[in-house]
């Protein structure tokens, strides 16, 4: 999957810059509620109960600051890909118990016939290893530049 | 939406996600990206647990279809069951049906609205 195709995942109804929530938990909630308001999720109670079943399998906080709760529901009709940022940052049980700013969540149909759910994920985690990508994120002011970010543009340039 | 229904439909969530746990190769992929897969005796505590607030004629309904067919509970997508792709008759789309816990005619499925419409 390259930059644009990921991109392409993330829609501009599920983006906020600044997230309410102050614990784990709240931050699940803030944002299947979100989503749930924006229509893209019906039974947010199921969603948000799979969310924290994952959760104890092992924290999706990987560290430096960024999760990305993920799983499949019945619940969703289609891969939902959404990115939040807490300016203050949570304490979310991260593996390296630093405090979490940038939150990616992938929610995926128990049957994806384009198979793009694990790519997906595993394409945000490749990009998010990268200092200088936290730090931009860190900094995002819209959607707009979220998705330069997220393609890379200006990169060629640095 | 009916209780029992979504309860089913979390059941069934969690059954996902123990079995991809335990599926070498998706638990490969995820280790890979760095996430660490440890506490699946919590996920079979939490489904004992919501299995347990399942009444149980129909819990036991669900065991058998999953047992037989894989997945118990499966989406309408444009009136067609996404586990045989038969199209359910247009008496089950009404309001009042969907309040009710209603079975593929065709393959015996539970069948769940995911999109509300
Ligand atoms: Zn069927």
């Amino acid at each position: 999957m390259n930059r644009q195709e990921l991109f392409t995942l993330f829609s501009e109804d599920l983006f906020i810059p600044s997230l309410k929530a102050k614990d784990r938990d709240g931050v699940l909630q803030e944002m299947v509620d979100h989503a749930a308001a924006a229509g893209v999720i019906r039974d947010r109670d199921v969603i948000l109960g799979m969310l924290k079943n994952r959760e104890s399998l092992g924290s999706t906080g990987l560290g430096e600051g960024v999760a990305f709760p993920h799983g499949r529901s019945l619940a969703i009709p289609s891969l939902m890909a959404f990115f939040a940022r807490s300016v203050k940052g949570v304490e979310y049980g991260a593996i390296d118990g630093k405090p979490v700013k940038l939150f990616f969540m992938f929610i995926a149909p128990p049957i994806e016939k384009e198979n793009r759910y694990l790519p997906a994920l595993g394409q945000v985690v490749e990009l998010i290893r990268d200092a200088g990508t936290r730090e931009q994120l860190l900094q995002v002011a819209g959607y707009e530049q979220f998705r330069q970010i997220i393609l890379g543009d200006g990169e060629e340039s640095e | 939406m009916n209780e029992q229904l979504m309860l089913l439909v979390a059941l069934q969530d969690l059954d996902t996600m123990i079995r991809e746990t335990q599926d070498k190769v998706h638990a490969t992929k995820l280790a890979n990206m760095g996430f660490a897969l440890e506490g699946v005796d919590d996920l079979r505590n939490a489904r004992e647990e919501l299995a347990g607030s399942i009444e149980k004629a129909l819990l036991h309904r669900y065991e058998r279809i999953s047992q037989r067919l894989g997945r118990a509970v499966v989406p309408i997508t444009s009136n067609v069951c996404l586990g045989c792709f038969a199209v359910i008759p247009t008496a089950y789309t009404s309001m009042e049906n969907r309040e009710k816990i209603l079975y593929c005619e065709n393959c015996g499925r539970i069948l769940y609205w995911p999109r509300g419409t």
